[in-house]
């Protein structure tokens, strides 16, 4: 046996190969650790253009170049003679290109490679089948890219090793031929037989959706390994639907999340629970974050802006709209929406309302690629409401003068005193909602890489106009950047993401929906021939149409808002399975807001005096978060042990300010407050939020069987008192895979996967604005200072025990998967319980305050039911069908009270719903005097119900259940999505009443043609009452305003997305020289079947209701 | 092939560094992590009372308030100064305006109802007593302050603190007596008998009289002005003389009123045009108004405009016949402190002490207003005088004291026409001159015949000719509700 090792140049023949071996390699071992610290750093680039050199001379050559060290036996490598040329390669690719052509194969051992012969001989054969072998290979993905982390055990015995940073691994004593099982996250295991030069061993992706990564806090999972409760949607789910706030996106398609959109403006508010409304009073909004930067779950604003908030929004300060509107959806790879403690437990404080994690889209290694995507269409409203036309609106008027005695129309009554012209009929409807908007989108982003660094780079635009008539549009640009980087150890890994946009949005200063809804019908044209708003003035001069709906639009909004979220995450391994990382993140949100009001837009009466005024307002988010963290992973018997310990430092700061400028002399001068001889400053505010917390996660796997996940952490925030301000939180997940067990296997062959899985934790809400314990003395605004000086006043206690919302969530799930998981079904059951509310404890005034900040033991319990059925229905190589359903069963309870406080407030009720309404019970139309009666707290029946004490039914406003459908057909390079979404509600339906008095003439006089069946002579079996301009019928009115009769079925079922998409043949890319190229069709909201009688069962009430938007569009890759 | 990035031993150990010091210092401080300050738009209760600047703007703030809340602002007078307007209607000094149809006729008619008539003194005064009493502890805490400045400070609140519980006292009976900041002890107190709340008014005042300065000082506390819109020592004196009347201790009643009668060279009176103006050498406590383009709520309140008297204008109240009727022939204050207009054929008369009620756009500053609203002067201090000498027996000098103010008024002195006056005879005087001396102001009225158990008499024979009917538990108002709700170791007043 001719053995050489060129470095060392010893031969000892006369020992057995095998301990000469170990001997050498203990040196070379030794003498590697010692380099191992400067072995790195050598380049690894190799560069090495020789023409016919011996072996030794190259391989001394990439020695020097990188470190690694050479041994051969049975091979004298001088005599080998060979050309290479090389620029840039790794070690892999220059030993092949060196062997290439001779009797040689290598193998890697750390630093150092051993070359051998590639046939063995007959006496090693003998040897390897009596001893063992060391099995030795590289695990990579379809793309050949290593594959570090990757499990290959020794089916047999257990006995296995993790791949290193390329994907090798190197098994010492394998019996030759011994099924080795290689496993990775995302990949369907393989079964290979061990031999001493193994290749690569190439894992096929899963396509089983129990395999798709699920991103968790502070790492990642799968839902086949998780142990909590976690939903993932993709980017590829999220760019089928044309949607400008993220959040839409997950409308209908995520179990335990409701999302309700509150109008149908751009960038409007939107209301998000996870699992329930948790607190009574204070923030109820999910925590978020975003590549693990949190963002802002409210806007703040110095004044409310006009944007249409919805109700349940809590964030002290003013709302107005959503801050995920300033978010790209086309950047978001994935959004996973936490629910449990066990996934949540780790966020502490900040997550009692679960979390929603956005991770945006990182480059890929590869070719460099260009992809766009580009769309255009319109949005429209639906529905329209049947209201009364002038024939009809005229009797209307008519019979409630007659009913109330009046001979004549009064001088103020212009639609019927002959002002305005009583034979005119609009459908205002159609002129002030019925335009189309518009609706743009262009994405462009260039992605690529190579193995130690990877970029994307995207920038989007998208326009948006609305329904209204003029020129109104949101606006946003974006820029989102990726750039992630690794040493070639693989050691030290850096990653930069950075998404900037900006948004000018140029609203409409009102939303003209209640006008376009309650307009009499014989209003007068907006405009005069001359451009100028026609007020219809009467005989003497006086306005008569103060509500032309179209005066405030001489008003100008404009909003403009920039959004930077950006992040740098660091690591480095120290040792293997024990790394260290930091995130730095940074966010800031600033909004600048200009409302000019010139003179065009005023009545003529308020023209004699009236100057132009306008009003700016800026409010600036500023938010950094420090998360360093250690993680350490290694075997433990014959489990997989994963450690993560972390802390948290983040600051918030918020500046607003909003000034007014009036007097102006002209209103060209509206944008320049300097130009304004009167400056006022409205308002301005400044908020500082600190928080700091210590968390710790401890994961073991024992074989994928048993799963036990341990959270905790340690957290303080600036928002509760010194007395209280740090609070610790926990929870202990747990998961058994019975799947795995032999049981199973052998009688339930068709279950491929069945988990069993719980959590019991506890998170905690500091949604409650900051300074809420402090005592806080505020300077009292002045017109003259008293003796000069600016006083300071006091409004409010403070409570410096002001302590942590806590919910206690309990969570127990089943998932299975059938068919080789084509059928994967979830079930989970969750009882979430938050006590210490945080509510304002009414005090008696002699305290100095009729109110206080306080915890107070009320206990709020949310239940619920999710089940979610994947199934891929047909799976072929032409047809695919896939569906998804999900439905949630939610209740929501006020389960335990301190004393009777609450309920004598009229709010919240034991054993309700926190939502639950005290209605009066309507009981028809009294057939002798034609007004609206009402059943009395004894059974009777009132005409006048009294205020609190008839009020004796509760209406619960919660969804009943709620969910969608999702169905996924291919055919060929053709493909269709349907998203049907439904609620099983009850909701507030004000065309039951119509808006205001039917029969009063005022701002808002017309009603639903269904008021028309009213009581008109006794006798009269009618749905409403009589018309009438006053009296006593209004205050029946407004009593069946508050009373069952306006709560009506506002359930629905939604063909909420529909995306068609066709890829264009092979041959037409080739041709048009592209990688790919699809042409697509997207819809959303397309139509709602529902009972509910308002414009919309979604956002109810008297706004915009969600616009139907269709698009076309292109996807393409160059 | 890209490799970009080469970790050497250098970057290695800066990496255990760096994580060696993230890992302390994020964890160490964690208590100091999460602390803040008060946001830049307020002060916190901690640092306010460190400063002379911020500590004194406490107290500005009250005076501010009280000076500026309108009459109508908020309800149907929303601070102190509605007092003297709401007692007015309650008594009998003031008629309200036909057509009046809320609080106000429920105040004026002698029906209160607890529960709707939310509009309270009660939850406008004690707001103050808590600023107040946190100011006495963290004045008195603090260390910073320079001492003039915070001696007066003290003395400011505590004068502040009696104000506050004399109107409580006199408008509800027995209150609760707060006397610290601290809500976890106050949100369960009961009423206090009313002595116990006497006591702790004579207490604050006395210390006021010791801590106060002699002189009225500028808004530095450091520095002498000639306004009068500082408690001085002369204030706490003017409140003290009041409420040893009140308690009827005659002799304490006189000696304190004697101290600032015979200050000459600082208090005078004045002509009765000149009374009310900010120049007034009969003022001893004024409040300087606050509203651009107005001097004072009163006149606001009470001076009908051009366009006639209407329910929806501030107060929409007149003086009532049978003050009109009280005053003698002679009297210059019915001339001079009254003013009329006739309106579709009715003549109302209106309280016009104070003359300027219509809004000035050049008034911007004190320098461009003539009249601040005065709460004390000193022709009350000859009235209590008078009463403390007469009930002590010595006749003649009370009649003295009294004929000052009628000389004023332009009335013959009693010294001349009614030498040998007979003591009932005096008290009923004294009491009439009072009323026509100090109608309108401060409540005055409904409290003098309350303290002297005159209101029911009087009030039987006033309340129906309102439209309602006297019971004797109107003389008190009514505790709001929703205090009672939240402490239930507070009880209403009988009647309501």
């Amino acid at each position: 046996m001719n053995l050489n090792a060129f470095n060392l140049g010893m031969p000892f023949k006369w020992l057995p190969p095998k301990i000469l071996l170990i001997m050498k390699l203990i040196i070379v071992l030794m003498i590697s650790f010692l380099m191992q610290v400067s072995a790195a750093g050598y380049g690894q680039k190799i560069n090495i253009d020789k023409n016919n050199t011996s072996l030794k001379e190259v391989l001394e050559n990439i020695k020097k170049q990188t470190g690694y060290v050479f041994f051969s036996k049975d091979y004298d490598l001088k005599q080998a003679k060979i050309s290479v040329k090389l620029k840039d390669a790794d070690i892999d690719e220059a030993l092949e290109a060196c062997l290439k052509g001779l009797p040689l194969s290598y193998k890697i051992v750390d630093k150092t490679v051993f070359v051998q012969l590639k046939e063995k001989t007959f006496l090693e054969r003998v040897v390897a089948t009596l001893n063992n072998t060391d099995a030795s290979g590289r695990v990579v993905d379809s793309e050949n890219r290593p594959l570090p982390g990757a499990s290959v055990k020794v089916k047999k015995t257990g006995k296995g090793v993790s791949t290193d940073k390329d994907g090798r691994f190197f098994l010492r004593g394998v019996e030759e031929g011994a099924v080795l099982v290689v496993s990775f996250i995302g990949y369907l295991p393989k079964e290979v037989s061990a031999s001493t030069n193994m290749g690569n061993v190439v894992l096929e992706q899963s396509l089983s959706k129990l395999d798709e990564v699920q991103v968790i806090a502070y790492g990642t999972t799968t839902q086949r390994l998780s142990t909590g409760n976690v939903t993932t949607i993709k980017a590829d789910v999220i760019e089928k639907q044309p949607v400008n706030n993220p959040l839409l996106a997950l409308q209908g398609r995520v179990p335990g999340l409701f999302i309700e959109q509150a109008t149908g403006f751009a960038g409007t508010g939107v209301k998000v629970r996870i699992q329930g409304q948790n607190s009574i009073l204070k923030g109820n909004d999910p925590f978020y974050v975003i590549d693990g930067v949190p963002f802002l779950s409210q806007l703040t604003s110095v004044r409310n802006s006009f944007i249409p908030d919805i109700q349940g929004n809590s964030t002290p300060g003013g709302i107005s709209g959503n801050p995920l509107s300033f978010i790209n959806p086309s950047d978001i790879e994935s959004i996973d929406v936490l629910k449990d403690a066990d996934a949540t437990a780790i966020y502490g404080s900040r997550a009692a309302n679960g979390a929603i994690l956005i991770t945006t889209k990182k480059g890929k290694s590869g070719e460099t690629k260009v992809d766009l995507n580009l769309q255009t269409g319109i949005g429209q409203v639906v529905r329209k409401l049947k209201v009364l036309n002038t024939n009809q609106y005229l009797e209307m008027r008519n019979e409630a003068l007659k009913n109330n005695g009046i001979l004549i129309p009064r001088a103020y009554e212009s639609d019927l005193n002959g002002v305005w012209d009583r034979t005119r009929n609009v459908d205002w409807q159609k002129e002030l909602i019925g335009d189309n908007a518009q609706y743009h989108d262009l994405q462009a982003s260039v992605s690529g890489g190579g193995n130690g660094t990877t970029f994307l780079i995207g920038t989007g635009y998208h326009r948006e106009t609305n329904v209204f008539p003029g020129d109104f549009a949101d606006t946003k640009g974006s820029i989102h950047v990726n750039i992630n980087s690794s040493s070639t150890n693989q050691r030290f890994k850096i990653q930069f993401t950075g998404s900037y946009l900006t948004d000018n949005n140029k609203l409409p200063p009102v939303d003209l929906t209640l006008s376009a809804i309650t307009l009499a019908p014989n209003s007068p044209e907006p405009y005069n021939p001359d451009g100028t708003l026609n007020w219809q003035p009467n005989e003497a001069g006086t306005t008569t149409y103060s509500n032309n709906p179209l005066a405030p639009f001489k008003k100008t909004y404009q909003n403009k808002t920039t959004n930077l979220v950006s992040n740098i995450l660091l690591s480095y391994q120290f040792l293997k399975g024990l790394e260290f990382k930091s995130s730095f993140g940074f966010n800031t949100l600033n909004s600048d807001q200009i409302i000019l009001y010139p003179t065009t837009s005023f009545q003529p009466e308020d023209l004699i005096s009236g100057r132009g005024y306008s009003s700016f307002s800026t409010n600036v988010n500023k938010s950094w978060i420090v998360e360093p963290q250690l993680t350490y992973n290694r075997s433990i018997s014959r489990g997989q042990l994963n450690l993560l310990i972390g802390s948290t430092v983040q600051q918030s700061t918020n500046n607003g300010q909003a000034i007014l400028g009036s007097d102006y002399v002209s209103d060209l001068l509206l944008n320049d407050v300097r130009s304004a001889p009167n400056v006022t400053v409205l308002g301005s505010n400044n908020g500082v939020y600190k928080y700091n917390g210590l968390y710790g996660r401890l994961n073991y796997n024992w074989m994928n069987k048993y799963i036990l996940n341990i959270t905790a952490r340690r957290d303080g925030s600036s928002n509760f008192g010194p007395e209280n301000q740090f609070h610790n939180f926990g929870a202990i997940g747990a998961a058994w895979i019975f799947s795995e067990s032999n049981f199973i296997k052998r009688f339930f062959p068709f279950l491929s996967q069945g988990k069993l899985r719980t959590s019991y934790g506890t998170t905690g809400s500091d949604q409650i604005g900051s300074y809420q314990f402090l005592n806080l003395y505020e300077s009292l605004p002045t017109e003259i200072p008293y003796q000069g000086g600016q006083g300071l006043t006091s409004h409010e206690l403070n409570n410096p025990y002001l302590q942590w919302e806590e919910t206690r969530k309990l969570q127990i799930g089943l998932d299975l998967g059938l068919l080789m998981d084509r059928v994967i079904l979830n079930v989970n059951y969750n009882r979430n319980r938050s006590s210490n509310q945080l509510i304002r404890l009414p005090l008696p005034i002699i305290t100095g305050a009729v109110n206080i900040a306080y915890n107070l033991p009320v206990v709020v319990q949310n239940t619920g039911w999710e089940l979610t059925v994947n199934s891929s229905n047909i799976s072929s190589e032409r047809f695919n069908w896939t569906s998804s359903f999900n439905i949630t069963i939610p209740r929501n309870e006020i389960v335990s009270f301190h004393g009777t406080e609450l309920e004598s407030n009229n709010e919240f009720y034991l054993n309700q719903p926190i939502s639950v309404r005290k209605v009066f019970q309507f009981a028809g139309v009294n057939q002798n005097t034609g007004l609206y009666q009402f059943i009395g707290s004894k059974g009777n029946i009132v005409p006048q119900p009294s205020d609190p004490d008839d009020l004796t039914k509760f209406i619960n406003i919660d969804p009943k259940f709620y969910g969608g459908f999702q169905n996924h057909l291919s055919y060929k390079s053709f493909s269709v999505d349907i998203l049907l979404q439904f609620v099983k509600q009850i909701g507030y339906d004000w065309t039951q009443t119509g808006y205001t008095l039917p029969g009063r003439f005022n701002q808002t006089p017309n009603v639903p043609v269904s008021i028309l069946d009213r009581w008109q002579k006794p006798g009269d079996r009618a749905t409403h009452q009589l018309f009438s301009t006053g009296g006593i019928a209004s205050s029946s009115i407004s009593a069946a305003t508050k009373s069952d009769l306006m709560y009506k079925d506002a359930s629905f079922v939604r063909l909420k997305n529909v995306a068609a998409s066709w890829v264009l043949p092979e041959q037409w890319r080739k041709t048009l020289g592209m990688k790919n190229i699809s042409l697509f069709v997207q819809g959303q909201n397309l139509f709602t079947i529902t009972r509910y009688q308002g414009l919309d069962p979604e956002s109810k009430g008297f706004g915009l209701p969600p616009l139907r938007t269709i698009t076309i569009g292109a996807k393409i890759t160059l | 092939m890209y490799s970009t990035l080469k970790p050497n031993r250098i970057a290695l150990k800066t990496w255990m560094l760096l994580m060696l010091y993230v890992f302390t210092t994020l964890n160490i401080g964690c208590k100091k992590l999460v602390e803040t300050d008060a946001p830049t738009t307020s002060i916190s209760g901690k640092n306010v009372f460190s400063t002379d600047a911020t500590s004194i703007a406490v107290l500005t703030g009250i005076y501010t308030k009280i000076s500026g809340s309108s009459i109508m602002a908020g309800g149907y007078g929303s601070e102190f100064a509605s007092i003297g307007f709401l007692t007015g209607l309650s008594g009998d000094e003031l008629t309200l305006y036909e057509g009046v149809e809320d609080t106000r006729l429920n105040y004026y008619q002698n029906r209160i109802i607890a529960r709707t008539d939310n509009y309270s003194f009660w939850n406008v005064i004690y707001p103050k007593i808590y600023i107040l009493n946190s100011a006495i502890e963290g004045i008195s805490d603090s260390q910073s302050l320079n001492n003039t400045v915070k001696k007066q400070l003290l003395g400011e609140a505590k004068f502040m603190r009696a104000f506050c519980y004399f109107y409580l006292v006199n408008l509800y009976g027995n209150v609760p007596l707060v006397v610290n900041s601290d809500y976890t002890i106050n949100l369960a107190l009961p009423r206090t008998p009313k002595d116990q709340v006497w006591n702790q008014i004579i207490l604050d005042l006395k210390d006021a009289q010791n801590l106060l300065s002699d002189n009225y000082l500028d808004i530095t506390l450091l520095k002498k002005t000639t306004e009068r819109v500082r408690p001085t020592k002369w204030v706490a004196t003017a409140l003290l003389a009041r409420s040893y009347l009140f308690l009827r201790d005659w002799k304490n009643a006189e000696l304190q009123s004697s101290l600032i009668i015979n200050h000459s060279d600082l208090y005078h009176l004045e002509g009765l045009n000149e009374v009310f103006k900010n120049t007034s050498s009969e003022a001893i406590w004024q409040l300087q108004p606050v509203n651009l383009g107005f001097n004072t709520e009163d006149a606001r309140c009470y001076i009908i405009s051009d366009y006639g008297p209407g329910a929806d204008q501030n107060g929409a109240a007149y003086i009532s016949g049978e003050l009109l009727k009280s005053f003698d022939v002679k009297d210059q204050r019915a001339k001079n402190w009254i003013d009329r207009i006739t309106y579709e054929g009715f003549t109302y008369y209106y309280p016009y002490k104070y003359k300027i009620g219509t809004y000035d756009e050049k008034i911007v500053s004190p320098a461009e207003m003539n009249e601040y609203q005065t709460v004390f002067r000193l022709a009350e201090q000859y009235l209590i005088k008078a009463e403390a000498l007469s009930e002590q027996g010595n006749l003649s000098d009370a009649v003295d004291n009294l004929d000052v103010i009628r000389n004023r008024a332009g009335l013959d002195r009693l010294k001349i026409t009614n030498p040998g006056i007979a003591i009932t005879d005096l008290r009923s005087a004294i009491l009439e001159e009072r009323r026509h001396e100090l109608f309108t102001e401060w409540g005055h009225r409904w409290l003098d015949l309350k303290r002297t158990n005159t209101i029911d008499k009087i009030m039987s024979e006033i309340s129906p000719l309102k439209g309602g009917t006297w019971n004797t538990n109107w003389q008190l108002y009514p505790v709001p509700p929703e205090d009672i709700r939240h402490n239930q170791n507070l009880i209403q007043n009988p009647g309501y």
